[in-house]
């Protein structure tokens, strides 16, 4: 080896040095704390036994917004997706008060259980608690929605159980437990395979994770698909374009 | 008299020299550490690789939001452990990226018989896309969630290959003699 080929001090230090500073930009990236959003309450909910132009059956679903809306966003969730909680906290709010609020824009909230055990029964949760107070309190259940995202964890999917859930439902004003109960019991089975109809649909669309929307204009019949927690602005443009179409 | 590093098998024994070969030149040094972050980014961006695309099609400039975003959903799927894992992943595929290079360098130079030489190396290099690089490809975190504890087992195993492969090379400027 020549002396250009030794391993002297200085490029070892550089190199600690370096592997320190990645390192470090990693954990800095991996522990960013949420965002300071205020959380989003949508302003109308209403329920619909249609079926939609792109084949998304609306019945017994949580729909927020307008019903004379030009653009429906089908948005498949699981609430043991962390990417999930980071569309609900940073990007949905501001979708919801420029888009849904104003009557452009109404969102189907959809279950795609895909990251853990417990995600087809949060589902089943999730459309047994709308079917107790979408006609009488449908903002109790975007308070049940954004406490079960509440209560992810910082990592890990063993969070989620039985426990867990009930202890949400319990604590969320004007979702009676004891209702949910018997609803998971009468009609699990029949809920889930409505979440198998939908899930066909998204698969169709070629949408293979979480949170995944369609945005389709129901004049137009014209489509856009986003996978993932897309910044903003990428929602805005595709929402214009949908819009436009 | 044997010691404890005589004892340890072949491609054991090679490894520090391995490991420390990015150190034995500033141009090393940087190869090294640019095809670390590149080895990252393309491990981590290709956890989700359809919000990847969407991303990065519809404006190039949301790369370090995607791999923001990717780093923290990795954080919070799979854990600390599960991180570490990718980033000594990348670090290993820095270095191995060095040898590669040496390896080939010094294949054109001799001959072609000594490319059966070069393949522990390429092997190293090219290991980069195996294991956790291409099942994470394959779907996406949810995907590997269903692994053994999480998908960090594949991980640890493409570790301990890449370090077998570093290993066996040891410092590719010499020639091992067996």
């Amino acid at each position: 080896m020549d002396s250009k080929s030794k391993i002297t001090r200085r490029r070892a230090i550089a190199a600690g040095g370096a592997t320190v500073l990645f390192g470090g930009g990693v954990a800095y990236l991996a522990s960013g704390s949420e965002s300071d959003e205020p959380e989003y309450v949508p302003e109308t909910f209403h329920t619909s036994e249609e079926t939609t132009g792109f084949g998304v059956e609306l019945a017994g679903r949580p729909l927020v917004g307008d019903r004379e809306a030009t653009v429906d966003v089908y948005y498949w969730t699981d609430y043991l997706c962390p990417f999930c909680k980071k569309f609900e906290t940073e990007t949905l709010p501001t979708v919801g008060s420029e888009y849904i609020d104003t009557g452009d824009v109404r969102l189907v909230v959809l279950p795609y259980p895909n990251i853990g055990e417990y995600s087809m029964p949060a589902a089943v949760w999730s459309r047994c608690v709308w079917r107790t107070v979408a006609s009488t309190d449908p903002e109790a259940f975007w308070r049940w929605h954004g406490t079960a995202f509440d209560a992810q964890p910082d990592s890990g999917h063993d969070w989620a159980d039985e426990a867990t859930f009930r202890e949400i439902t319990e604590r969320t004003d004007g979702v009676a437990v004891s209702a949910v109960d018997s609803c998971r019991e009468s009609r699990g089975d029949a809920i889930r395979d409505a979440i198998e109809t939908n899930l066909d649909v998204a698969k169709s669309a070629e949408i293979s994770g979480t949170p995944g929307f369609i945005l389709y204009n129901r004049d137009a019949d014209a489509a856009g698909k986003l996978v993932g927690a897309h910044p903003y602005d990428t929602f805005s443009d595709a929402l214009d374009r949908v819009l436009e179409a | 008299m044997s010691t404890t590093r005589d004892a340890a098998p072949g491609w054991l024994r090679g490894l520090p020299d391995a490991l420390g070969y990015p150190l034995t030149s500033d141009g090393r040094l940087v190869t090294a550490g640019v095809v670390t972050v590149l080895a990252y980014s393309v491990l981590v961006l290709s956890t989700f690789p359809q919000f990847t695309i969407q991303l990065l099609t519809r404006n190039p400039a949301d790369l370090l939001y995607g791999i923001a975003a990717l780093t923290r959903e990795t954080y919070l799927s799979v854990g600390w452990l599960g991180l570490l894992l990718v980033v000594t992943y990348a670090l290993l595929t820095g270095i191995a990226a060095t040898h590669a290079i040496a390896l080939f360098r010094r294949a054109r130079r001799t001959s072609a018989s000594t490319m059966l030489g070069v393949v522990p190396g390429f092997l190293a290099a090219g290991c980069a896309s195996c294991g956790a690089g291409v099942l994470g490809a394959l779907g996406f975190v949810g995907a590997m969630a269903a692994l053994p504890f999480e998908g960090n087992l594949l991980r640890l195993g493409g570790i301990l290959l890449l370090l077998f492969f570093l290993g066996r090379t040891g410092d590719p400027q010499t020639c091992s003699i067996t």
